[in-house]
């Protein structure tokens, strides 16, 4: 109920102009919620699937224990949480963040490398969108610094 | 080993015992506000929403610039000017990219914190967050009793301030393979570099303003091109926005050139995107008229000042979670 309420506060506040997305982003239009891990135990609840875009719940900074330091911590009164995803096949995938969070992608403890950085189109909710090179496997997708409790993410294989 | 060395001074009664004992804790303190300093440079609840820390902008392997044109703040503000290395900062006299009456390090850090043109860190009006967000933190309730013993440990914007100070004096950057050549007396192992070094400190005349060893003579000099159109958001007159005097118009400090080819993009604003832009930019005849093979043994020489036992250099990475006292 209460998850509900938020997304279509979300999602008012997210388009209200409509924004011009391109073909690779149209999935960023259909929201469900999903709440963060705090830890690595709870990470089985947080799964995303790819190209599916979702409403996320993050967490206050100091209730979080992440799998691996990130590379920028956010302070007390920040938020964040903690996902997983399948990685099915190698690739150049995109995250896209509706806040200006750290994003750290990590597997068998070693983060990730980005290969490009982006803002997102106009008026279309996106504020940061990262490229990372990467190969099957599962990976925990770890976001930091946040300024929001809540926002919204989608993982898109672009190449 | 410490303790012996002063047990034996004040033993053989080299040293008075009381002088002793205020030596060992000035250097505990000293120690402890460096320290500390490295600590609060890499945290984020210095900013008004916990999400930026002096190193968000300031990081250290890119000799503590950031890679971009210039970087918005904590609040999403747009930022006005590109963020400058911070290697050997401790030397200057006029701090920031024009700015020459700031009292020091720790007078700057206030610009970042609670400045509002632009704003980074957002604490404008919010400054005694500062003080009740680290007290809530034991490990630097313990590190601000030590260095700050005279003060109680009190924990605020002036003691914050001058911890950060202790910890940016010791960033020294010494030893690139300039500096390595120099010292054995050796000319630099490419004949590129070598003719680049002969034209810096030579004909065209770098050297005057980028002067060694610092490569910035730490004054303001106008050399914006004629051409610039302004950045109607952002206005920027340089010096004269701080003294109100016509003459520092478009006046900007001379950047160091140590480390340069690792801190892309250039210029106060951002706007030279690689070094032979930047060169070029100058309106300085010299500058405009060298030519593309004079403007590729510049950069090589350049690329001579980076310093890689800098960027390496464990003592500035962000400290470790545990808490050493
Ligand atoms: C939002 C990005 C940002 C943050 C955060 C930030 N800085 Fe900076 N810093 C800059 C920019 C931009 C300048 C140049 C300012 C100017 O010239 O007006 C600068 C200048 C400086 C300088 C002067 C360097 C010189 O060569 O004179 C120092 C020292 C410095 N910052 C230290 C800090 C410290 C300490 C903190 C944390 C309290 C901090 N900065 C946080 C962007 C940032
Ligand atoms: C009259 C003094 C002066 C002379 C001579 C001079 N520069 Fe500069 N240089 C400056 C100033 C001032 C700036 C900063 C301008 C700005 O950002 O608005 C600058 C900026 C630069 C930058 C960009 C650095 C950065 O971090 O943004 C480079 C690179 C540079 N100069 C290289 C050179 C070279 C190479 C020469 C010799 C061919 C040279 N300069 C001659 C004063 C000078």
């Amino acid at each position: 109920m209460k998850s509900v309420v938020l997304v279509l506060m979300f999602l008012t506040g997210l388009f209200a102009k409509e924004a011009v997305l391109p073909t690779e982003l149209t999935a960023w239009k259909s929201l469900s919620f999903i709440s963060a891990a705090k830890s690595a135990n709870e990470l089985s609840d947080a799964s995303l699937s790819l190209n599916h875009a979702s409403l996320i719940g993050l967490h206050p900074t100091p209730k979080i224990q992440y799998v691996a330091r990130p590379m920028n911590e956010g302070g007390t009164v920040s938020y964040g949480g903690i996902f997983q995803i399948d990685i099915k096949e190698s690739g150049v995938y995109r995250v896209v963040l509706g806040n200006a969070s750290w994003i750290d992608l990590i597997k068998d403890g070693k983060a990730a490398l980005s290969v490009a950085h982006n803002g997102g189109p106009e008026n279309s909710g996106i504020r940061k969108m990262v490229d990372y090179a990467l190969e099957a496997g599962t990976y925990t997708l770890q976001l930091s610094a946040g300024a929001d409790s809540t926002s919204a993410l989608l993982v898109t294989k672009i190449k | 080993m410490k303790h012996t060395l002063r047990a034996i001074l004040v033993a053989s009664g080299l040293i008075a015992p009381l002088y002793a004992q205020s030596i060992q804790s000035d250097n505990q303190a000293d120690k402890v506000k460096i320290e500390l300093g490295r600590k609060l440079f890499y945290d984020a609840d210095l900013s008004i929403n916990g999400t930026m820390s002096c190193a968000t902008c300031h990081e250290q392997r890119r000799a503590f610039t950031d890679g971009n044109k210039v970087h918005p703040g904590a609040l999403d503000d747009p930022g006005k000017r590109n963020v400058p290395a911070l290697a050997n900062v401790g030397s200057y006299k006029n701090l920031t990219w024009a700015h020459n009456h700031l009292s020091g390090l720790a007078e700057q850090s206030l610009m970042p914190i609670r400045g509002t043109d632009p704003i980074e860190m957002g604490m404008s009006t919010h400054e005694e967050e500062i003080g009740k967000r680290l007290s809530q933190n034991e490990c630097y309730r313990k590190m601000f009793t030590i260095a700050f013993s005279e003060e109680k440990g009190s924990i605020n914007l002036s003691t914050v301030s001058r911890a950060l100070e202790s910890f940016e004096k010791t960033f020294i950057s010494n030893d690139s393979l300039y500096d390595q050549k120099i010292k054995s007396n050796q000319p630099l192992p490419t004949k590129e570099s070598e003719a680049g070094k002969k034209l810096f400190f030579g004909a065209a005349k770098c050297n005057s303003c980028h002067s060694a060893p610092l490569f910035s003579d730490d004054d303001f000099h106008q050399v914006q091109p004629q051409t610039q159109a302004a950045n109607p958001l952002m206005k920027d007159n340089g010096l004269s926005d701080v003294t109100g005097n016509l003459k520092d118009k478009n006046a900007f400090r001379t950047p160091s050139l140590r480390n340069a080819a690792l801190t892309s993009p250039y210029w106060h604003d951002g706007r030279a995107k690689t070094l032979s832009e930047a060169i070029r930019k100058h309106d300085l005849k010299m500058n405009q008229t060298l030519s593309d093979r004079d403007i590729a043994k510049l950069i090589a020489f350049i690329d001579t000042l980076s310093d890689i036992s800098f960027v390496n250099n464990p003592k500035y990475t962000k400290p470790s979670k545990e808490c050493p006292y």
